[in-house]
């Protein structure tokens, strides 16, 4: 075949006719072809075909939604899906109330400061007592102390009002709604569904008190604007992003001692003198910015190291000797890029930490912005070497500047950030990571285990576009695995997934998401919170066990009964204002519009026996006397006990000594009273009200649709 | 007092109503691994409570005699002269005293089944609580990437056949210590651990009726597995025995979270489920301000701390012998205190291990001079015994897991005795 004598399109076309192993591995899928998938071949209608990329691409269908696609055109559903081109609708609407989504780093950390930097803003501001006092006598935590508590609260409450200051906790709060509103609203879904990927490939922690600050942003900023785009580039953002560079610790990475320094080589090296002595950059650390880095306080003014444990600035150990950290580079190497079996040493992950230090970020508020003043006088006078984009700032006088060996590729001696790039270059371009990255997106959308011939090549379209995200994607739909029965309806939906799919399917609003997202926590997938580097395994038997099973299933129930706060849905909708003439028919009904074009057979078989006895369809209306009653969602508890993830310092248990709210207990489970009252109002949404309260039983219907929600078939897509 | 044969007959009588056999309850007993006599009686059991925040070893476990921690924190430091009778440290005569509030576990040190180990802790210096709990919940100090926590590691070189309920976290989600490839279960409550259906328990019988047959006849292996693991799980621990269990007499556990969760353990020893590790928190020990002497916050803690674990100890009854108890933190504190009445992150702490084959009655570990300033950094308790050295020998002499290498990937310590051989 001649590509130039045909149309991109029908070269394509007849590429993909042919049998998957005569495919060449070095096809390059061209963009924007629009060229036909395959699912024709698999033997699959249009139908089977929306729905199936509905479950894969998306997070499940809409009432009507299939009819949509089909009508649309699968491939042309495609290509707006790619292109992240569909008009979204409703989403606006509710992502508006959502103040943090729209700013700055800088804005965001002066209006939810964290707990820590909070309380000095209110000593310093005269609102409480100075906590350190050399006159008080009593250590002795008495009595009167908690009243003074609750009235300093008071205080505080009352001046964050005043100054627009809201804590910690509704920053994060606003993370977690944005996240299930776009995942259920958001019309350009394939956006939403990669996010949730690669947020999760470069994973951090929202449990960690510095990351806390910068998780909005990360995802915002350095995660969603490369999805389909070009891997080297979401690499360096994340790299570069305070959140990445807090978790693994690389912001306090510099240059062993008795290793030159950028600034020291570019002294002694073949750069002219910059005529000022020590002056520009010796190892007092350069103009303008005092403070040798192996100094107690990371080389940071002695204000910002005195602040260390404030959360404002990157806290450096006091008393530790400074030097080299490992965690981002070997990270770097084994998760982000080469993958455990990528074949890079112990020696590797070293000089690439080498290659690293100095990469660190300017700490947020008004200690970074005399930082930032004190750069730019630096620079004025001549200062080279430093490098600042946004919050990110690069340290020439704690860069290790001798000459690197990183995967048998030598760096030369005296360069600053280049070494650090160059690396990212490296790592990026890999044959290993191409593997990785291609078997960790087949796993994602095609299989837990994808075979090593499809492996094979979706690594050779990373590296014939070097490292093109969408074309990664385009190249997963185009193959005849991704299409083939038997991976259709096996992979095994994440809690989120269960989640948003059901409230999707439902066709259901969301007045209100925290009860929501209470629950995917309880399914076992605390969102923004795995707290290993490695973030959620996409493996089934991680899923799986009793525990979430049961979650699911009590999921499914609670939903259909119109039990969950926050959570509308109409069944007369769904039924098309039809009424099912029995629970069977019900059954079949609901089946047919939660499972599209999925073998829905088996579940209906075992379920019509239990709902054809008149006495068991009685037994279900009947009032149980003893019936627990369910707790009622107050308006105090907009977050419920998902207030744990709203504060994770909660969720850990451990008591971040702020003395705000003094020692924090953890609440019996369940034990609505000894609730922490909200500090704040979370005033985003109304007070999640649930359809149903009280104890009356749900109607056959709902049991029924909460019988398939929870029933082994819709946990998987 | 709670009985298996009650158990059998009632539970019964509630399933045959609803159309389950008899022949159900021999595949549920036979899925735990119990059969008429023999029983999952025998399997030990390591529970584990993990103190989130940071114990302050110095003031839970001081030392006596010698003044060096009056003089190293004037205000915080207590001894027999400072509080009144009901105040004053309770002196172990072993050179060290306990904190009053542990009144309630101090007769378990002189009858010898609490163990003390002093100046313990992570080779790693970090002084984050994140990173800190992550070292030792996943038993690699230094290094993050370790995926498994090294509780499920145990479960995982155990070696015999589990039960649904062999790894329960008494918390709403996995702890770290839990992660990895052997099943898990995280359980706030056990009560919840059922289908729920709002409204009935008719309606709840039967929605799981309803939840097991689609469960039992689908195609796909792991959800059909654990599907079926999940229906026998929930049918061990139905309701009825739960409302009837009542810990033994005379015994008061705390109603705190962590009280709640060490009688929820309790039940599930005794309910003969097949559980070998389970893990507990108790929170709020980051005491940074006001953390107060023989009353304040630290008091508190250590009050809840003491009567929950002895409550479970006198729950437990003749079970003693097959339960092993451990405390752990991530790390402790400054040894002098800051200006606000409290203290700071620091690094060696404390730890306590309660069982009848513990070597106890003593403070184990190799506690520094304070009179020469044998501090670490100049500021805390350094740790002189490896919280693995601890970890491992719980590991091997009470659950038999002698895979050192697999437990804590990367140490070439040496275990610290403290259970006798049995």
């Amino acid at each position: 075949m001649r590509p130039k004598r045909m149309t991109a399109m029908s070269a394509l076309y007849s590429l993909l006719v042919l049998s998957p192993a005569s495919v060449r591995a070095e096809i390059v899928v061209p963009r924007g072809s629009g060229a036909p998938l395959p699912y024709r071949e698999a033997g699959l209608s249009e139908r089977e075909a929306a729905a199936h990329l509905l479950d894969r691409l998306a997070y499940g269908a809409r009432p009507g939604e299939i009819d949509r696609v089909v009508a649309m055109g699968i491939e042309a559903w495609m290509e707006v899906q790619l292109a992240a081109n569909a008009q979204e609708g409703a989403l606006a609407r509710f992502l508006t109330p959502l103040p943090a989504l729209a700013m700055s780093p800088r804005s965001i950390v002066e209006t939810y400061p964290p707990n820590p930097a909070l309380l000095r803003m209110a000593e310093e501001a005269g609102v409480i007592e100075r906590q350190r006092q050399p006159g008080r006598e009593s250590v002795d935590a008495d009595p009167a102390d908690a009243v003074d508590r609750r009235e300093q609260r008071r205080k505080v409450a009352a001046w964050m009002e005043r100054e627009g200051l809201k804590s910690e906790r509704v920053l994060v709060a606003q993370s977690y709604a944005q996240k299930l509103l776009r995942a259920v609203y958001a019309e350009n879904q394939l956006q939403e569904v990669l996010a949730d990927f690669w947020f999760n490939h470069f994973n951090v922690s929202i449990t960690d008190n510095a990351v806390r600050n910068y998780l909005l942003t990360y995802e915002r900023d350095a995660i969603r604007p490369h999805l389909t785009g070009s891997f080297r580039e979401l690499l360096e953002s994340t790299a570069k992003h305070p959140a990445m560079l807090a978790y693994l610790d690389n912001f306090q990475s510099i240059a062993n001692p008795g290793q030159p320094t950028l600034a020291e080589a570019r002294d002694s090296g073949a750069m002219a003198g910059r005529g000022r002595g020590r002056g520009a950059g010796g190892t007092g650390g350069g103009p303008g910015m005092s403070g040798n880095p192996r100094r107690p306080g990371g080389g940071l003014s002695g204000e910002m190291g005195r602040r260390a444990e404030t959360g404002t600035s990157p806290p450096p150990r006091p008393n530790r000797p400074q030097g080299l950290n490992e965690n981002y580079a070997r990270e770097l190497l084994e998760l982000h890029t080469l993958g455990v079996d990528g074949g890079y040493t112990q020696t590797d992950v070293v000089e690439v930490a080498r290659a690293f230090t100095g990469w660190t970020f300017l700490p947020a508020g008004r200690l970074g912005e005399e930082g930032r003043s004190r750069l730019e006088r630096a620079r004025r006078a001549g200062m080279t070497g430093f490098v600042t984009e946004g919050e990110f700032l690069f340290r020439a006088d704690g860069h290790d500047a001798a000459a690197k060996s990183v995967l048998g590729v030598a760096l030369p001696r005296g360069r600053g950030i280049e070494d650090g790039e160059r690396v990212l270059d490296l790592v990026a371009s890999h044959p290993a990571t191409a593997r990785h990255l291609a078997t960790k997106l087949a796993a994602r959308f095609i299989a837990d285990e994808p075979n090593a011939a499809l492996v094979d090549r979706l690594a050779a379209t990373f590296t014939a576009t070097k490292g093109d995200l969408g074309a990664m994607i385009r190249a997963i739909v185009s193959s005849p695995e991704f299409w083939a029965k038997e991976h259709r309806g096996q992979k095994i939906k994440s809690p989120l997934e269960v989640v948003v799919s059901s409230l999707r399917a439902l066709g259901a609003e969301v007045d209100n998401p925290f009860p929501a997202l209470e629950w995917v926590a309880k399914m076992g997938q605390p969102l923004y919170a795995y707290q290993a580097p490695t973030g959620f395994p996409d493996r089934a038997d991680f899923w799986v066990n009793t525990g979430s099973l049961l979650a699911r299933m009590n999921f499914g129930l609670e939903l259909a009964a119109g039990r969950i706060p926050g959570i509308r849905f109409d069944f007369a909708r769904l039924s098309g204002e039809r009424e099912p003439e029995s629970p069977a028919a019900a059954l079949e009904m609901l089946a047919t519009r939660f499972l599209p074009e999925r073998e829905i057979a088996p579940t209906i078989e075992q379920l019509e026996p239990l709902l054809t006895r008149d006495d068991l369809s009685h037994e279900v209306a009947a009032r149980a006397p003893e019936a627990p009653e369910l707790p009622a969602f107050s308006p105090e508890d907009e977050l419920g006990s998902f207030a744990d993830l709203a504060d994770p310092a909660l969720a850990m248990g451990s008591a971040v000594g702020d003395g705000l709210a003094g020692p924090r207990e953890r609440r019996a489970p369940g034990d609505l009273s000894q609730r922490r009252q909200s500090f704040e109002r979370l005033d985003f949404y109304p007070a999640p009200v649930a359809m149903h309260t009280g104890v009356e039983p749900p109607t056959v219907f709902a049991g029924v649709a909460g019988l398939v929600l929870g029933s082994p078939e819709f946990q998987r897509r | 007092m709670w009985d298996r044969r009650a158990f059998l007959k009632s539970s019964g009588v509630a399933l045959v109503s609803f159309g389950l056999g008899p022949d159900f309850l021999h595949r549920a007993a036979s899925a735990s691994g119990v059969s008429s006599g023999t029983s999952t009686r025998g399997k030990r059991t390591l529970v584990t409570i993990f103190q989130r925040g940071a114990m302050d070893a110095l003031a839970a476990v001081p030392p006596v005699g010698g003044g060096e921690l009056a003089k190293l924190r004037p205000r915080l430091a207590m001894n027999a002269a400072r509080g009144s009778a009901d105040g004053a440290l309770l002196d172990l005569g072993v050179g060290f005293a306990l904190h009053p509030a542990f009144a309630d576990v101090a007769p378990l040190f002189r009858s010898r089944e609490l163990a003390v180990v002093h100046a313990v802790g992570s080779p790693d210096a970090t002084r984050s609580h994140f990173d800190a709990q992550d070292y030792m919940e996943t038993g690699t100090p230094g290094r993050k990437g370790t995926s498994s926590g090294w509780l499920n590691r145990v479960c995982g070189e155990l070696g015999h056949d589990a039960t649904p309920f062999r790894a329960v976290a008494m918390t709403s989600a996995l702890p770290r210590s839990l992660y990895g490839e052997e099943p898990a279960v995280a359980i706030a409550r056990l009560e919840d651990f059922r289908v729920r259906m709002p409204g009935g328990e008719r309606g709840a019988a039967l929605a799981g009726k309803g939840f097991e047959a689609l469960y039992a006849e689908t195609t796909e292996e792991l959800l059909g597995g654990t599907g079926k693991e999940t229906f026998d799980a929930v049918k061990l621990l139905s309701e009825s025995e739960l409302s009837r269990y009542r810990p033994a007499a005379g015994v008061r556990y705390p109603t705190s979270p962590l009280g709640e969760s060490l009688r929820q353990i309790a039940q599930l020893v005794k309910a003969d489920v097949g559980l070998e590790v389970a893990f507990a928190e108790s929170g709020g020990w980051d005491t940074h301000v006001a953390q107060g002497t023989a009353q304040g916050s630290f008091a508190r803690r250590a009050e809840d701390l003491s009567r929950g674990i002895a409550a479970f100890w006198a729950d437990l009854g003749e079970r003693k012998d097959e339960v092993v108890l451990m405390t752990m933190t991530e790390f402790g504190r400054t040894v002098r205190e800051n200006g606000s009445g409290g203290t700071d992150h620091g690094h060696g702490s404390c730890l306590f291990v309660l069982g009848t084959a513990v070597d106890g009655g003593k403070v184990h570990g190799d506690f520094p001079d304070l009179a020469r300033g044998e501090l670490y950094e100049g500021r805390d308790l350094p740790v002189t015994t490896d919280f693995r050295s601890v970890f491992s020998e719980v590991a091997e002499k009470h659950l038999g897991v002698s895979a050192t290498s697999e437990l804590f990937p990367g140490w070439r310590g040496s275990r610290l005795p403290l259970l006798r051989e049995s």
